[in-house]
């Protein structure tokens, strides 16, 4: 709260808005609509998309609670048969790392902070379904090569659509607010 | 601010590992029958506007259906007489699709409300689909043939040769595992259910596939087919549940 130069996107009341429609709709959308389709490779993960991108606009600790709220909207949605607590736990991390992201970041740093959330977590999730015994090893393995590839291609869309989005609202800031965020950010490492 | 941004994330990873292991040893029903209830309701609804919008494209297919049907009775023809047979047996309660899994389980719009619980055989106009691993209050969930963990006791319809069916990852397939090595099996043969104690998961003589492949020799412990199931599960949308055994004419079971 007291470093509001470095987390600026949108209003608060957007951004509280766009983390309930995750919560609530993105679980729904997946299994009504994305899995229904029939995609080769299954589709992407709307959830785990949805936790970077808001992960990348969000404090930490928001984007932490968010994560873990999406993550366990996954767990429990039907037709959900998997571990409850797997996706809480996969997405509260992403959306913690992808919160580090300092807003004032290039293009090249918060493309690939996305590309690198949306792979992350997509491999974290894959491991820990084989650890648990959700998924027998040889699927969790067959299974990769497609979720990985519709993970790519959705965390490039998450990257293209910020860096496209946010460098406009920077104007207003100019580099007086850069040098204040980075002064935040160092001092606030040191408390 | 740094110090409170790293507490909330060690803080709900911990509740998440916590969550995990508890749903390991104890289930977490109320978290599920929540789920159902919330998350299912949703699915209801995008499910019955997507049905809704396409209403008159089905109506029509249902009409024609329906008029072939009527045909097929009158001339005494019943392609699916087993499917009919199975059906007409037992109480059932009949289900749309509407929410996909990712590791291959449907959600259905009905629950322990209407009758459905826990290891009942579902299946549609083509043969077997799969049996219910969880009843919420207004949903089920599906484990279908095809998954990997998913074994179904079955047979030879002809031979009456007894084996397990199992799921192929990734190929929609099924494979069929003979009990006796020297059983003799063909491509097209087609396969049943068993059918378990108490009809409690499977009922029996419900068409699940027919033989596309014949893989072990006749020296190898069990002989395995690989069997093309019946049911179309990328385009699922009505099943049936089998609630019960019973007279037709008898009130909903519970």
């Amino acid at each position: 709260m007291r470093d509001p130069a470095r987390k600026p996107a949108g209003n608060p009341a957007g951004r509280a808005l766009l983390a309930v429609a995750l919560v609530l709709l993105a679980p729904v959308a997946q299994v009504s609509v994305v899995n229904g389709l029939g995609l080769p490779g299954g589709g992407p993960d709307l959830v785990l998309i949805g936790v970077v991108t808001l992960g990348m606009v969000l404090r930490p600790m928001a984007a932490t609670v968010v994560g873990f709220a999406a993550g366990l909207a996954a767990d429990i949605a039907p037709p959900a048969d998997h571990s409850i607590g797997r996706h809480a736990l996969v997405l509260c991390l992403i959306g913690y790392l992808c919160a580090l992201v300092p807003a004032d970041s290039s293009a090249g740093q918060r493309t690939a902070a996305a590309l690198g959330g949306t792979l992350g977590g997509a491999l974290l999730d894959a491991a820990l379904a084989g650890v648990l015994g959700d998924e027998s090893w040889t699927s969790v393995l067959g299974g990769l090569p497609g979720s990985l590839a519709w993970t790519v291609a959705g965390g490039t869309l998450v990257a293209v659509a910020l860096v496209s989005l946010l460098p406009r609202r920077r104007r207003f800031g100019g580099p007086a607010s850069r040098a204040a965020a980075r002064g935040h950010y160092t001092g606030g490492h040191h408390a | 601010m740094r110090a409170a941004g790293r507490r909330a994330p060690a803080l709900l990873v911990l509740v998440s590992v916590l969550l995990i292991a508890a749903d390991h040893w104890i289930t977490l029903t109320p978290l599920r029958a929540f789920g159902s209830g919330v998350y299912g309701s949703l699915e209801n609804v995008t499910s019955s506007v997507t049905r809704w919008a396409s209403d008159a494209r089905r109506l029509e297919t249902v009409e024609r259906e329906n008029a072939r049907l009527r045909a097929e009775v009158l001339t005494g023809r019943r392609p699916t007489a087993a499917v009919a047979g199975a059906a007409a047996a037992y109480q059932v309660v009949s289900a749309h699709a509407i929410g996909f899994g990712g590791d291959q389980t449907v959600t259905l719009d009905v629950g322990t409300g209407s009758g459905v619980a826990r290891d009942m055989t579902v299946l549609n106009g083509d043969g077997l689909v799969g049996r219910v691993v969880q009843a919420g209050p207004s949903t089920a969930t599906v484990l279908l043939a095809t998954a990997p963990s998913s074994s179904v006791g079955a047979r030879l319809e002809t031979s009456r040769e007894v084996g397990l069916v199992t799921g192929v990852p990734d190929r929609g397939l099924l494979r069929l595992s003979l009990l006796n090595a020297d059983a003799a099996v063909r491509v097209g043969d087609r396969v049943v259910t068993l059918g378990s104690e108490n009809m409690r998961p499977f009922v029996p003589d419900v068409p699940v596939g027919s033989v596309v492949a014949v893989e072990g020799t006749s020296g190898a412990l069990t002989r395995t087919a690989l069997v093309r199931p019946f049911a179309h599960f990328s385009t699922l949308d009505l099943v049936t549940v089998v609630v019960g055994p019973g007279r037709p004419g008898d009130g909903a079971p519970q």
